[in-house]
């Protein structure tokens, strides 16, 4: 039974008929009067110094209002973390990528503006380049920064444990590579936004973001306005699995455009922009031991890391800490060693994706636990569980596992997908495989250093009483987070669904840090709820005060007040409303006083009713260098178990049946985590089977096009059996936690294991197309 | 040189004058305001795009707006009637089929072609109708199950 | 991304379609699903100053049949309605399979035929579905009407034996004869909105239900500039009875025609593997669809 009257049920999402009806506004859909459009001029080289640019002729265009290059916009560096500030916005020395942005232009039309770019001369002394990570981190690579020779730009050391040790006594140890390839989040809608800068020099930004709060931060910063003059607005969005997560030169060179020429301005990436700005999934190059005793005790684990970063740093720093981190769990571990070092090389910057930093790892940890297992003759689901953490077991690197349904997911895996008759009994071509994971629930620290609020949340009554408007600035990007702070603030109230309208997105009204890291189920959430009991607890005042009786008596559910169970005798107060409420057609007269009744009378003593909540979460992890990264208040978990067809013939894989237990804690909208976990599983598919940007020679991107990177279509991804264990996470709002990254941490290193299962062969590069299966196998046959 | 078109949307005749390189997608974004039908690459790639033209679903990045010149469109603006949601995107909004929605009117489009011709599909016939919509969100299971209720609904309201 | 400007040209009869072409040449582009030409417009590929639209030209999307002999189809048939016509379905299979496996229903119903022949990707679906049925391409010009063999028309990639001036008007297939079945396979990473890596049409006659081989041809694309008919393993199987060895051998014999090469979606090498598992696997299902043959 459901002890909610509004969590942890079905309800529509609230934007639902909005987006069915086509009437939901993005981005690129916004118009207004006297708008311009801009575009980027995007180096056409992959290194080279900017000897000079000469933008005399497209200024001249006929319809050309603005042209700018650094020279206009400054020098001001910006970034994603404050301790690596790498980018500038137009490049002005040199340019280190095919994509890096030189100038922009804005202009009555699209086709002027392009016409305008065409204007722009600039001349490139080419300078040698490097793509290759491994080659970037060699002596005598061409230098990408100054700042940073050898082209490392972060590198981290750290180890739990005397690692060394562990490993010699251990019974049995197993080294594994793996390789994926750089992946972009191929989100459905482009880069969008309008820039208006008004006369009293104050910007309204209309962007396509998962984070109003930093692109807000850092557009104030480089056009060096007040922050309190910046207003990020964020439209519905569609989709940004973290490539949205910081501000962009599109952002950047609309707000200098809108200041320079006093109009709107607005520019929309071409679909081949989206994958030249990147800021996606990094390559990866893991090495990792795992050391085990006989028994398949887990002891130590030895995990090395190389990334191709890019250009810039943009999340990198994260992401190169966070796969080491994220390895800590949900295995028990004596002890861990970790080094990362990530590399600069002349491609589009890499940044943060959904599983930010963890899925190549996870991927090589899953793929070694299944190999250690085969040697020692365990079954894997069995080797994983004598090893499984449960709640209240603390990671080796210190992150602390408040809850955790692991054992219960994997469990339930294993039941639903019939794996006791299928391991070991499958005919060859047929295999099935499994994989754990998990992920934080929230990052424990901002991006930038300080003791800000992660989220706060205002809640304001409607003066008849019959809505509360929940308002934040957290960032509806599709997950559904409008849903769940409908819910919350619901349930919390006491009220329906009905009567509660979510207005998020907008800097103007709260501190959010946005949508990324999995945070705001339980950050915005625990805000909600606080906001929401704040005016529970005013209302419960006003009522105790005129009841003559005590708050705790008082209950708020479904629209409707009770009194230790009763309605009480609150015959004063409702005549009073129906007097003040006269000639009005929706007279209360249910057996029960309303919570509308209870809030217009509230209203009409004390004025508009406001309650608002705060959340940050309390100081986590270790004192070593790089705690931070991996700490959050809570984690999710999940388990999947995943069934191929391998054509022997030609390499082709069919992945039939996909088995998924999640523990989100508390399931506030279960068709929402469902939907969370289904939409990881595709994507994790992609990675695994179809997705790699491709460059040539010079650097240029050879498919950036929805053609050429193909990600799942209908007929590509199977059903998938869902599963939601719920576990109670002390640290969350009513229990809950994250969904929409650990979901798909453990979906390659399944469908790699069932690739094994069906052909006996491992596959340690990504993505496993049918030729390098195929290819593969070939050589299996020969050996 | 700008040419007169006239074709019907949305049950409305419209009458225009466009350029030859306009497309019909940005005919309806840019010059009618229809922005519920949404650019996501502008190649035939993506699906974001989708319309029905003459009860076909077609990429209306690759159509020339002269082209539908006499023709007859649907976009998703026209599907709710009389404040009502269309049984597509009633599934749609109840199977939980959408997230970020970026893809939900060309998907929904494409479900109405399909069920405007074949009532009762199979789950193959229903994957392979929206297999040029892609989805970066759902994984297309509820989406799926969506198109299957409407189905159901559409045929028993026929019924009755 | 935006399309070039251009002059636009609806003529309403074939005569006018080709007056223009003698006019405008090779500053016009014909314009029928428009699923190659927009799209080499939008990415700057083509730049004609002239489009001239088919659309409204009468009769050119039409599915004749020639009374039992064969059909008639016109240049602008759709894949849709190729994949859907019954008649195609049922005596063209291998037309009908690639046309449903060209990218996706909305590219299908706008897709041509004539497009898909005259744009000449190696990797086209529907030339090696006209190459085994032996297509007769029907090709006009304002002062000039000829019949070409759809194996004649393609020259390299991109290339056909087409002037400028000239239109494909429609491709003329006799039906073949009894107990014959055809197939079509296509290799590509996604089950959908794929180009092929490599693909493979087979068409096979057998004498009777338990008879040699009288006659068969297996096409190709992806693995040379051209989609090639694979003529030596051809002419390996014909007399021959029926096996599964047979099939298997004359899938590597077909790997001898082929020159493929190596690109971002497959390399030389592991197409090379391909063509004989394809071909292996489409002359067995050709096969048994030959034996289900039915007046
Ligand atoms: C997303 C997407 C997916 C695709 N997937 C596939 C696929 O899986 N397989 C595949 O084979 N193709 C695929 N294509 C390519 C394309 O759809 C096909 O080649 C299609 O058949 C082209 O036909 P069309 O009518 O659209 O040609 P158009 O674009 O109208 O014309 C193509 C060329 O042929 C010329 N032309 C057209 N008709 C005639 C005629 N009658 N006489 C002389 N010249 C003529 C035109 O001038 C132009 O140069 C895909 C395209 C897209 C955008
Ligand atoms: S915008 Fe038309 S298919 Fe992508
Ligand atoms: S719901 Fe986001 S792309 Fe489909």
């Amino acid at each position: 039974m459901n002890e909610y009257s509004v969590l942890n049920s079905r309800l529509p999402r609230i934007d639902a008929p909005l987006k069915a009806t086509g009437l939901a506004k993005y981005a690129d859909d916004l118009k207004f009067p006297g708008m311009l459009y801009a575009t980027i001029l995007q180096s056409p080289v992959a290194h080279a110094r900017i000897l000079n640019i000469d933008t005399s002729r497209a200024k001249k265009l006929k319809g050309v209002k603005a042209v700018i290059t650094s020279k206009e916009t400054g020098l001001i560096k910006y970034g994603v973390s404050p301790a690596r500030y790498d980018e500038t916005l137009f490049a002005h020395d040199k340019v280190r990528y095919v994509g890096d942005e030189i100038a922009a232009v804005a202009a009555v039309d699209q086709a002027t503006a392009l016409e305008a770019l065409s204007l722009i001369k600039v001349d490139y002394q080419e300078l040698p380049a490097v793509f290759d990570m491994f080659e970037a981190m060699k002596e005598g690579a061409p230098q990408i920064h100054d700042d940073y020779p050898g082209n490392l730009n972060a590198e981290v050391h750290q180890e739990f444990g005397d690692t060394e040790a562990a490993l010699a006594e251990c019974d049995l140890v197993i080294n594994h590579t793996f390789l994926n390839k750089r992946q972009d989040a191929a989100f459905l809608e482009p880069h969008s936004c309008v820039a208006i800068y008004d006369l009293d020099g104050r910007l309204t930004l209309h962007t396509s973001t998962q984070v109003p709060h930093y692109v807000m931060r850092t557009v104030a910063m480089v056009l060096q306005i007040p922050v309190g003059n910046v207003r990020v607005v964020k439209p519905y969005v569609g989709g940004g699995f973290g490539p949205k997560c910081e501000a962009t030169p599109l952002e950047l060179s609309c707000a200098f455009l809108s200041r320079f020429t006093g109009k709107p301005v607005k520019m929309t990436y071409s679909r081949e922009q989206v994958f030249l700005h990147s800021r996606a999934r990094h390559q990866f190059f893991a090495e990792m031991s795992l050391g085990v005793r006989k028994d398949g005790t887990m002891v130590a684990l030895k995990n090395k890391a190389i990334l191709d970063g890019g250009a810039y740093t943009s999340f990198g720093i994260a992401t190169v800490y966070y796969a080491g981190s994220l390895l800590g769990g949900p295995y028990k571990l004596k002890s861990m060693k970790y080094d990362g070092y990530r590399a600069y090389t002349n491609k589009p910057a890499c940044g943060a994706q959904r599983g930010h930093g963890g899925v190549a790892h996870r991927a090589a940890f899953e793929q070694l636990i299944d190999r250690t297992a085969g040697e020692l003759g365990i079954d894997p689901i069995e080797l994983r569980l004598k090893n499984i953490m449960t709640a209240g077991d603390m990671t080796v690197n210190e992150l602390d596992m408040s809850s955790l349904g692991m054992k219960e997911c994997i469990e339930a895996v294993k039941e639903h997908s019939g794996w006791q008759n299928k391991k070991g009994k499958l005919r060859r071509g047929k295999g099935i495989g499994m994989a754990c994971g998990f992920f934080v629930s929230g990052a424990g620290y901002p991006i930038y250093r300080s003791d800000t609020y992660h989220s706060t949340v205002v809640i304001k009554l409607s003066e008849d009483g019959g809505t509360a408007i929940v308002q934040t600035g957290s960032a509806e990007i599709g997950q559904g987070s409008d849903t769940t702070m409908a819910m919350i603030a619901a349930e919390t109230l006491g009220i329906s669904i009905d009567n509660v309208k979510v207005v998020s997105g907008d800097t103007d009204l709260s501190v959010d840090l946005g949508a990324y890291s999995s945070r705001q189920t339980l950050m915005t959430g625990h805000a909600t709820r606080e906001a929401a009991e704040q005016i529970r607890g005013i209302l419960k005042r006003y009522l105790a005060q005129e009841m003559g009786c005590t708050e705790e008596s008082i209950c708020f559910s479904n629209g409707i007040v009770k009194f230790d169970g009763q309605p009480g005798n609150y015959d004063k107060l409702r005549s009073h409303y129906i007097k003040e409420h006269r000639g009005w057609t929706d007279q209360p007269s249910g057996e029960y006083l309303t919570f509308k009744e209870v809030a217009r009378m509230t209203y009409l003593k004390d004025g508009t009713l406001v309650g608002t909540g705060k959340y940050k979460p309390p100081r986590l992890g270790g004192s070593y260098k790089g705690a931070a990264v991996g700490t959050s208040p809570a984690y999710g978990c999940s388990a999947q178990v995943v069934e191929v067809d391998v054509d022997l013939q030609t390499g082709e894989i069919t992945i039939e049946n996909m088995t998924d237990a999640h523990d989100c804690g508390l399931a506030i909208n279960k068709t929402s985590v469902e939907g969370q976990m289904q939409g990881s599983l595709s994507m994790g598919l992609g990675e695994c089977l179809f997705e790699e940007v491709k460059f040539d020679s010079r650097g240029r991107i050879v498919n950036p096009s929805l053609g050429e990177y193909r990600i799942p279509t209908a007929l590509d991804m199977p059903n998938v059996k869902s599963i939601i264990v719920e576990s109670h996470e002390p640290n969350g709002p009513y229990g809950a936690k994250e969904v929409g990254e650990g979901a798909i941490m453990p979906t390659i290193p399944a469908i790699l294991n069932a690739i094994y299962d069906a052909t006996g062969v491992r596959m340690n590069e990504l993505p496993v197309t049918s030729e390098r299966l195929f290819l593969a196998l070939k050589k299996q046959e020969i050996a | 040189m700008k040419k007169i078109i006239k074709l019907t949307i949305n049950g409305e005749s419209v009458e225009a004058a466009v350029e030859p390189n306009r497309t019909l997608l940005q005919f309806l974004r840019e010059d009618l305001g229809l922005t519920g039908t949404k650019h996501g690459c502008g190649l035939g790639d993506c699906g974001a795009c989708t319309v029905i033209m003459e009860g076909r679903a077609v990429n209306s990045c690759l159509i020339l707006a002269i082209q539908a010149h006499g023709k007859e469109i649907i976009t998703i603006e026209g599907l709710a009637e009389g404040g009502r949601l269309h049984p597509i995107q009633q599934a749609f909004v109840d199977k939980g089929a959408i997230q970020c929605g970026f893809c939900t009117p060309g998907m929904i489009l494409s479900a109405k072609a399909l069920l405007d011709r074949n009532p009762k599909p199979t789950e193959m016939e229903i994957r392979t109708a929206i297999s040029g919509n892609l989805c970066r969100c759902t994984g297309y299971q509820k989406i799926v199950e969506a198109i299957e209720s409407a189905s159901e609904t559409i045929g028993s309201e026929e019924v009755s | 991304m935006l399309l070039p400007k251009f002059d636009y040209h609806e003529p309403r009869t074939l005569e006018e379609v080709l007056l223009l072409l003698s006019e405008l040449g090779g500053n016009a582009k014909l314009l029928a699903g428009g699923t190659d030409l927009l799209v080499r417009m939008k990415l700057n590929v083509d730049r004609p100053s002239h489009v001239i639209s088919l659309e409204k030209v009468p009769g050119l999307n039409e599915i004749i049949p020639q009374d039992r002999h064969g059909v008639t189809i016109g240049s602008t048939t759709t894949a849709a309605n190729l994949a859907e016509s019954e008649l195609i379905i049922d005596r063209f299979a291998p037309l009908a399979i690639a046309s449903s496996r060209l990218g996706a229903p909305m590219i299908r119903n706008r897709a041509t035929i004539g497009g898909n022949l005259v744009n000449a990707r190696p990797a086209a679906d529907l030339s090696p579905a006209c190459m085994v049925l032996s297509a007769n391409l029907k090709i006009k010009s304002l002062n000039k009407d000829r019949e070409v063999l759809v194996n004649d028309f393609f020259v390299g990639p991109g290339q056909t034996i087409l002037d400028p001036n000239e239109l494909l008007v429609s491709l003329k297939i006799e039906t073949p004869p009894p107990w014959t079945g055809g197939s079509y396979l296509k290799l590509g990473a996604r089950k959908a909105l794929e180009i092929s890596m490599v693909n493979v049409a087979c068409l096979l006659t057998l004498q009777s239900a338990d008879g040699p081989i009288v006659d068969v041809r297996i096409a190709l694309g992806a693995v040379a500039p051209t989609p090639v008919r694979a003529f030596a393993a051809e002419e390996f199987l014909i007399g021959q009875k029926p096996s599964e060895s047979l099939f298997k051998e004359a899938g590597s014999i077909g790997v001898g025609m082929c020159s493929p090469i190596t690109d971002h979606r497959g390399t030389m090498e592991y197409r090379c593997m391909m063509i004989e598992s394809l071909t292996h696997r489409a002359l067995q299902q050709a096969y048994h669809r030959a034996l289900e043959w039915k007046l």
